[in-house]
């Protein structure tokens, strides 16, 4: 059904270099996408954040003709918004309004895309809340996306996927109005646009919106080539010292998969069964929530999901060339860390030497293919998933992603995990108060039995004690204590 | 610019001046009582294909009324999902996962909602297998034993953000005697103690898992008949139970109260100015006129958010919160303050800007605006059928139907800048004020 209509009402109109992903319906809610193929790969050499900061001005500034606090009453009385998110090689700004304020909502959203007031009073205040993101929201205040956006920093070493896309505060600080008026001019052009609209927008709309964003300059297209990122040589672990109750743990590797790898569908069943977000069903959440109870969850990824603390489906819009896969261990009590992550790598290691049971392989397949309908719950993520499709050059990828798994074998899920996930050369991050314990305990090797509030089966007994003198051989060089203040500085 | 809006959209003002405002919940729905107590809302959208089921239990941190169980409604969420003899947590699993569902739970003060949204296939045995679950729950001491070491580790994760403490330091500075006193996770001394807890997890499984104190709210691709008769078979021989928690009620508030919090790490100081309010009420007045008064006072088209955040740049968040509570709550004004040395006068600036409401009546076009922006928020809201379930998850816990929310925004429709006043001067006493403050390690 979904893929009849689809295809019925998918038009789209392809300018000289703007493109617009139009989605008529009956909705009265109006979507707006405005998607730019450029990020934060695109910063300048000196200015990590310049992508994210331009974003953040534009989406939270005035207009040429109007101050940021006339836009922000005029939205109010209209429940709407509009939002900028910043990643490394897309930056979408994204909207919606009641069909009865399209008209008003539009012309404020146009002009702040195409002209900007750049106003030193809201650089002023949009360099305050970039410093605020990072340092408070991430780095001071949510110590589980800090160890995934630190394991991401120390996976792309020396790679445009390197740094964070908000930047250091060291960079911010210093961020001119001319710095992002540069990066405007150069990135936020035609040929880097793609505007997603959706719902029951009156005739004429989409020819509108192509005519008016086609003051734009033409540009050049923005995507910078990619090397592969460099491999680790052996396992490397960071830990980054900060005031907090407990550990918490990201790690993984760079893979050479993406949505359009062949092996996407293999490998998303495997990590389906392996890891998957914020679901109970998982081999890691059984294992060491469910049975062990050693923290509230843990999950595995094998594309970006920032953010995952807070929502359940990951956002649309986050198109990478290069994904990891990553293991997530929400925050364990101190004296249990060190055989918490001891029993994260012993699973992962079991993964890819036993692969999936056999007798999962099916049901994993086929959840799949009906909760894919879930992610395009909204029309807006619907947009969202056909801007990314288009990026990753496949085809709608409810209908892509369902073909592929239809044409699954177990052997190509085993295949799969064996000839893409691994178990050394890894990077680990650990947030942890009393870093130099956490590595005096890692290198010491020494066992780290647990102990149950409850009886516990005797296989888990005998697993444990596999896991819990199970041997890193990791030397002083491998573990780097980092203290917060100095990450992202 | 609110001239434009009403200039462009005819739509816009017939929402906004009909003499009968359209109902803001305008799908039609089916509400059924079925003999043992259990209410059931159907409520078919034209979102094709996917189901959201909510069951929603009328019993969250406000009904911990005993010593040393706090968060235990919170708890017993995590437990629900330790299967029964029919259908242990394998099995659970296997059936959700046939229907492609998103499952999971969440409690607050005044429910515990259990919720999956999957393909229209599974609703058969979905719905089965949760009356399963709510009828027949079984689990070892063991597993109990377990599953309290998740709630401390969701403790865990929760405690590196300072709202979280300071929310907790709000609730048990402004309460004394009422079980708001303590949040949803509960004190962290009584969730150390939870695994011990396991036959006082019986009795409350037994109090408050009963089919009066449950509404099933089905939203989606459904047809009301079909889903009343799987109702009916699964759940229509629950047996209603007899267990009513006494609620302290909260003396009133005589004086003002202060609270610290000290934040191991460098942060800008939070601070959060609190009033007691009156409980959730759809046929008076003051909980519609509270929430407008947050807004006014607070949203981002209002004069003291311009000054703070846009002009002076003292702050880099305010906004303001009026609790929608069984009980009375509290209203609070949250904002973080980039510099230590502001926190006294940003107090007093939200002090100040209450009071305001006392004296001066608000203009309407203000008002107007802010009364468009809580139908907009609504509708735009209204996007999928998750959404909406789990907006009438929440007008369920307070009155067991979506009505609720038609007479909400009626109210907000009735609202005058004098009505507005008079709530004001009611609840905005320094009697019933608590401000607690967070600030990092002072500088050396």
């Amino acid at each position: 059904m979904k893929k009849l209509a689809l295809s019925l009402l998918l038009m789209t109109a392809t300018l000289p270099a703007m493109e617009v992903v139009a989605m008529p319906g009956q909705s009265p809610l109006i979507q707006f996408r405005f998607v730019f193929r450029a990020g934060s790969v695109n910063d300048p050499k000196g200015k990590p954040g310049a992508a994210a900061f331009t974003a953040a001005m534009l989406s939270n500034s005035g207009t040429k003709t109007q101050t940021y606090q006339q836009l922000l009453d005029a939205f109010y009385p209209m429940a709407s918004g509009f939002g900028d998110q910043v990643d490394k090689e897309m930056i979408v700004f994204s909207g919606t309004t009641h069909v009865d304020n399209l008209e008003i909502y539009y012309g404020l959203v146009r002009d702040m895309l195409l002209a900007p007031g750049w106003r030193e009073d809201d650089l002023k205040r949009v360099r305050d809340d970039q410093k605020n993101a990072l340092r408070l929201a991430l780095r001071e205040n949510n110590d589980e996306e800090l160890g995934k956006e630190v394991l991401y920093n120390v996976l792309f070493k020396g790679h445009p996927y390197e740094h964070y896309a908000l930047g250091t505060l060291t960079a911010i600080e210093s961020m001119s109005m001319a710095d992002l008026q540069a990066f405007y001019k150069a990135h936020l052009t035609q040929a880097n646009l793609t505007i997603g609209v959706a719902g029951k927008y009156p005739a004429g709309f989409v020819e509108r919106l192509e005519k008016d964003f086609s003051v734009l300059p033409a540009g050049k297209p923005s995507t910078v080539k990619l090397a592969p990122a460099t491999q680790p040589t052996e396992t490397h672990v960071t830990i980054v010292q900060k005031k907090t109750r407990a550990v918490a743990y990201s790690f993984g590797f760079v893979t050479g998969v993406t949505r359009n790898h062949p092996d996407f569908a293999a490998l998303l069943v495997a990590n389906t069964w392996f890891g998957p977000h914020r679901s109970s069903g998982g081999n890691l959440y059984q294992r060491m929530r469910e049975i062990r109870g050693l923290n509230y969850g843990d999950y595995s990824y094998i594309e970006y999901f920032p953010r995952g603390m807070y929502q359940f489906e990951p956002d649309p819009n986050l198109f990478r060339r290069s994904q990891i896969f990553q293991v997530w261990i929400r925050p364990v009590e101190p004296p249990t860390a060190h055989f918490a992550l001891r029993l994260g790598l012993f699973e992962l290691e079991r993964l890819i030497d036993k692969g999936i049971p056999e007798a999962d392989f099916e049901t994993t397949r086929d959840f799949l293919a009906l909760n894919v309908n879930l992610l395009m719950k909204t029309k807006s993520a619907e947009l969202g998933y056909l801007i990314d499709s288009k990026a990753y050059g496949i085809s709608e990828y409810t209908a892509y992603i369902q073909a592929a798994l239809k044409k699954l074998t177990y052997e190509d899920v085993q295949k799969a995990i064996r000839k893409h996930l691994r178990k050394d050369r890894l990077q680990i991050v650990a947030i942890s108060d009393n870093a130099e314990e956490l590595k005096k305990q890692l290198l010491s090797d020494a066992p780290s039995p647990m102990k149950y509030n409850s009886p516990k089966a005797g296989d888990i007994l005998e697993e444990d004690k596999i896991v819990s003198t199970k041997k890193l051989g990791w030397k002083p060089s491998q573990i780097t204590i980092v203290p917060v203040e100095d990450v992202f500085k | 610019m609110h001239r434009f809006l009403v200039a462009f959209s005819l739509a816009t003002l017939s929402m906004l001046t009909a003499a009968e405002p359209r109902k803001i919940f305008d799908y039609p729905y089916q509400q059924h009582d079925f003999p043992n107590g259990l209410r059931l809302v159907t409520v078919p959208t034209d979102y094709p294909n996917i189901v959201a089921l909510y069951v929603v239990v009328n019993v969250g941190s406000r009904n911990e009324v005993e010593a040393g169980k706090s968060g235990f409604a919170h708890f017993f969420e995590h437990v629900m999902f330790r299967g029964t003899k029919k259908n242990p947590p394998q099995k659970r699993d296997a059936t959700m996962k046939a229907a492609g569902a998103a499952t999971n739970a969440f409690t607050s003060s005044d429910l515990t909602a259990y919720h999956a949204t999957f393909s229209k296939q599974g609703l058969a045995s979905i719905l089965e297998l949760e009356a399963d679950r709510f009828q027949n729950l079984d689990y070892s001491e063991s597993v109990f034993r377990t599953e309290a070491l998740a709630v401390n580790g969701e403790y865990n994760k929760n405690s590196a953000s300072p709202t979280s403490r300071l929310s907790e330091k709000i609730q048990d500075t402004a309460f004394d005697v009422h079980t708001y006193k303590h949040t949803t996770m509960g004190f962290l001394a009584d969730i150390k103690v939870m695994p011990d807890q396991y036959a006082y997890s019986k009795q409350f499984f037994d109090r408050f898992y009963r089919p009066e104190y449950t509404t099933i709210l089905v939203v989606g691709d459904v047809q009301p008949d079909a889903v009343k008769a799987l109702v009916e078979k699964h759940w229509g021989g629950w047996k209603r139970g007899s267990y009513t928690a006494a609620v302290p009620v909260e003396p009133p508030q005589k004086g003002e109260r202060k609270g610290t919090v000290e934040w191991p790490v460098a942060t800008p100081p939070w601070l959060a100015v609190s009033y007691k309010t009156p409980a959730y009420t759809d046929t008076e007045k003051d909980s519609a006129a509270l929430d407008i008064i947050s807004a006014l006072g607070f949203g981002p088209a209002s004069p003291a958010y311009q000054r703070l955040v846009l002009q002076e740049q003292k702050v880099d968040m305010i906004g303001g919160d009026a609790d929608s509570q069984v009980d009375p709550g509290l209203f609070t004004v949250y904002s973080r303050v980039k510099k230590e040395q502001d926190v006294d006068a940003i107090r007093e600036s939200v002090i100040s800007t209450l009071n305001g409401f006392k004296d001066t009546l608000v203009e309407k076009t203000r008002l107007d605006a802010v009364k468009n922006n809580l139908r907009y928020r609504f509708a735009l809201s209204m996007n999928n059928s998750e959404s909406i379930a789990r907006a009438l998850a929440s007008a369920i816990a307070l009155r067991r139907t979506p009505e609720t929310l038609n007479r909400l925004y009626a109210l907000y429709d009735q609202i005058t800048p004098e009505d507005l006043r008079e709530v004001a001067r009611k609840y905005f006493v320094a009697d019933g004020r608590t401000v607690v403050t967070l600030s990092g390690p002072k500088a050396k």
